[in-house]
């Protein structure tokens, strides 16, 4: 009783924050924000028509080339215990992918479900997307145990970003044009960073944010006309802006902050009303949420094992929450290979709403 | 250096990315398009304001200069993506218009501007018709044209000649930060009478409809349809702006974001219900700046942090989207007539300025602020075409090539006319 008590207390302690609404910069809004897209949409009110949806298709690729480069920079400018940290994440990352990755596939295989796509990349797309979690709010920052979860929730989204353009370039032209396809995704992201290097530190007022709005579009368009992901241009871009010297990556990251909350509202909403119902998706919905728990519980567990001294024992509760990520690589994939991605785009982004109600019930009393 | 190496880079990203055969991106330009306008032609903007000349034509040089006719690297998938902002971009800078059209402020000289509007317009149609009237058999339009079909060829033809371009002009205002007699006395001239303009044109509709068989003369639904666009998109307009006007006395925040949701509201929501977004947007930003007095910092920062972006796409596209093929092949035509209205608009605007009393030192510059044609000619051009496909669309032709010519030496000459009334940069200074 008292648990219930606890928890109930805890989902009304989150619904009254800014970030529940969308309005706090930190946290992701999925619950409200899907189930506002999927009621705007064509299959809800149809306030937003399926051609306003095809329209907010630009809003994807500028949205997850800003997510890139969010985690780019936050991955360059990580320091102090860095390397342990790293290992930690990317243990826990590779862990949850693990998992959900085999899991599905070998559910998928038992019981020979009808996909468009094959097994292999259904299983490794959910995988992937169950990778990313969500960084702690910034408010809540001040206990240890989140504040290295938080730590661990900016740089677990790299392998995901990786592995994912590493998917996409194989869906999109076989594995022969791998190499290719991965130098020519870099180079784009390094030249554009180059660009924006040149351009951010000396503009100021409304033309630095022309020349910030201009950078993201112009990595996210490159990507999504070049057929590759934006992601991972957004990554090398941020990287590179991180890794330089000068303080493009300062300059970017403060003009973002005023952009990324109207981008991810508009990410959100898409993906919301983009969802198409299907027996696929709602089939793959539950062993996605499962799964991806299990998986982060035991990656959280492996990452504790691995540093000891960076990750708590309970970290893998505190990453339940996945974050937008996650439906951000769903929706590159549906840009991709178009209709076979949406049963995934239904699981991974209906998944999301459910994981976050999780992470409220699973996440550990807090201690300072 | 900094900036030209980065324009540099830009450039040849685009180039490569584009010219890379890419079957997977199923069409996906508009985001390139859009990153492309918004970093290259901000630079090559900055360029021309470097060479004193507006930013304005620097954005529209750089469209057409990599837009589909010349250099191709926006092609021309892109070039239509980049008009998506159209619709936006009109709102916005119509709402920018009201918002500058202080009452209080214009009452004063409103008298002189509405005499000087309407001299220079009655000028320029007592001498546009009958010399469009002596050349008709040389102009490719409709030679075989005769008596009164004739004539009411004639006076749709001046009407679309004729009109100004409020975009260009608030545009301009906006991005040299422009204010004092010079400006307003043009941003409200512009309004009026391409106002007065848009009913002349409907009315000349229906004359040539009629001369050619093909409306009777008493269709009252035409006076209906007239006063619902023009009554029905003010009042319109004006709600929206009182419900912007409470926001921003009461809410105050993401000021930017609203502003534009806002344009974006009666640029889609407007032409549904037949509005006119351009009249609607412009009543927005008078009852935001007259009744509601709700203009603060915040307002002024969402203005200039919104409109920038959008003034650089809408004006990239539009640079790209320059039919160079129709200026190539109309342009003695185009030019001759360019001429024509450029001297006539000189002398009719320096007699109705001295009729109706307005300042010398302003007066003697007005004629620099009305050679910009822009939307509201192109819209007016694809009714005619639309309507009369057979000559409508030489007319097109015609107005399509005048407009690439005005569109690149307008802004220029306002520009200087501003720079010589020392007005550019007084919109920073406190009122």
């Amino acid at each position: 009783m008292r648990r219930l008590a606890a928890t109930a207390a805890r989902v009304r302690a989150t619904l009254r924050t800014r970030a529940a609404l969308g309005l706090g910069p930190a946290t992701t809004p999925i619950m409200l924000l899907v189930p506002v897209g999927v009621l705007l949409g064509p299959s809800g009110t149809g306030v937003l028509p399926a051609s306003a949806v095809v329209r907010l298709d630009v809003v994807i690729s500028i949205g997850l080339a800003t997510l890139g480069l969010f985690v780019g920079i936050a991955a360059g400018t990580q320091r102090g215990a860095v390397r342990r940290l790293a290992s930690a994440s990317t243990a826990e990352g590779a862990v949850t992918m693990l998992v959900v990755s085999a899991a599905t596939f070998a559910l998928l295989r038992a019981w020979s479900v009808p996909l468009e796509l094959s097994a292999v990349l259904t299983a490794a797309s959910l995988g992937i997307a169950a990778a990313a979690s969500a960084a702690p709010a910034l408010a809540e920052r001040e206990y240890p145990a989140l504040r290295m979860a938080a730590r661990v929730a900016d740089l677990d989204d790299v392998l995901p970003i990786l592995a994912g353009g590493v998917l996409l370039s194989v869906t999109a032209s076989g594995t022969g044009r791998l190499v290719a396809d991965l130098l020519l995704t870099v180079g784009t992201g390094i030249a554009i960073g180059l660009g924006g290097w040149l351009l951010l530190e000396r503009a100021e007022g409304a033309e630095r944010g022309v020349f910030v709005i201009g950078t993201l579009a112009l990595l996210g368009g490159a990507a999504a006309y070049l057929g590759t992901s934006p992601l991972v241009v957004g990554l090398t871009a941020g990287l590179f802006w991180a890794l330089t010297p000068g303080r493009a990556d300062q300059v970017a990251a403060a003009d973002l902050r005023k952009v990324q909350h109207p981008l991810v509202v508009l990410l959100l909403i898409t993906a919301g009303a983009g969802l198409e119902v299907s027996l696929i998706g709602i089939w793959l919905f539950a062993p996605y949420v499962l799964f991806r728990l299990a998986g982060k519980l035991l990656g959280g567990w492996v990452a504790s094992r691995i540093a000891p001294q960076v990750a708590p024992s309970d970290l893998g509760a505190y990453l339940i929450s996945p974050g937008v990520l996650g439906i951000a690589f769903s929706l590159n994939l549906q840009q991709v290979v178009a209709e076979p991605a949406a049963p995934i785009v239904f699981a991974v982004a209906t998944g999301a709403v459910v994981s976050e109600l999780l992470a409220l019930i699973v996440a550990p009393a807090r201690e300072s | 250096m900094r900036r030209l190496a980065a324009l540099g880079i830009t450039i040849a990203v685009v180039w490569v990315v584009v010219a890379l055969p890419n079957p997977a991106s199923g069409g996906r330009s508009t985001a390139l398009a859009l990153g492309f306008a918004l970093i290259a032609a901000a630079l090559t903007g900055t360029l021309f304001q470097r060479i004193r000349l507006p930013r304005v034509s620097g954005y529209l040089v750089f469209g057409m200069i990599c837009g589909p006719y010349l250099a191709n690297i926006i092609t021309r998938p892109m070039a239509r993506d980049l008009q998506l902002v159209n619709g936006l971009a009109i709102a916005l800078i119509a709402m920018i218009a009201g918002l500058e059209l202080n009452y209080a402020r214009l009452k004063p000289r409103l008298g002189a501007m509405t005499r000087l509007g309407s001299i220079t317009v009655g000028l320029l149609y007592a001498a546009m018709i009958p010399l469009l009237w002596i050349a008709w058999p040389w102009l490719p339009i409709y030679p075989e044209a005769a008596g009164v079909t004739r004539l009411a060829l004639t006076i749709l033809l001046t009407t679309v000649i004729v009109s100004f371009s409020p975009t260009v002009t608030i545009a301009v205002i906006a991005d040299t930060r422009a204010r004092g007699p010079l400006s307003e006395m043009v941003l409200a001239v512009v309004v009026i009478t391409d106002l007065a303009l848009i009913i002349l044109f409907s009315i000349a509709m229906q004359f040539v409809r009629w001369s050619s068989g093909a409306a009777t003369a008493t269709d009252v639904s035409l006076l209906a349809r007239l006063l619902w666009e023009i009554i029905g998109s003010f009042a319109f307009g004006a709600m929206v702006g009182a419900l912007f006007a409470l926001y921003l006395r009461h809410v105050r925040r993401e000021v930017t974001i609203v502003l534009i949701g806002v344009c974006a509201l009666l640029s889609e929501l407007g032409p549904r219900l037949h509005f006119e977004p351009l009249l609607a947007a412009l009543a927005a930003g008078l009852v935001v700046e007259n009744i509601a007095q709700a203009s603060g910092d915040e307002l002024k920062e969402a203005v200039e942090r919104g409109a920038l972006p959008v003034l650089i796409v809408f004006f990239a596209g539009a640079g790209a989207s320059l039919h160079l093929d129709a200026l190539a092949a109309i342009g003695v035509t185009a030019a001759v007539v360019s001429a024509v209205r450029l001297g006539l608009i000189r002398g009719a605007s320096n007699v109705a300025a001295r009729v109706a009393g307005v300042d010398p030192a302003t007066g003697q510059y007005v004629w620099m602020g009305l050679i910009s044609q822009a939307g509201v000619t192109l819209g007016l051009t694809i009714l005619v075409a639309r309507e009369f496909p057979d000559w409508g669309l030489r007319v097109q032709s015609l107005m399509v090539a005048l407009i690439a010519l005005h569109e690149l030496i307008g802004p220029v000459l306002f520009r200087a006319a501003l720079a010589r009334t020392g007005e550019i940069g007084r919109m920073d200074e406190p009122r």
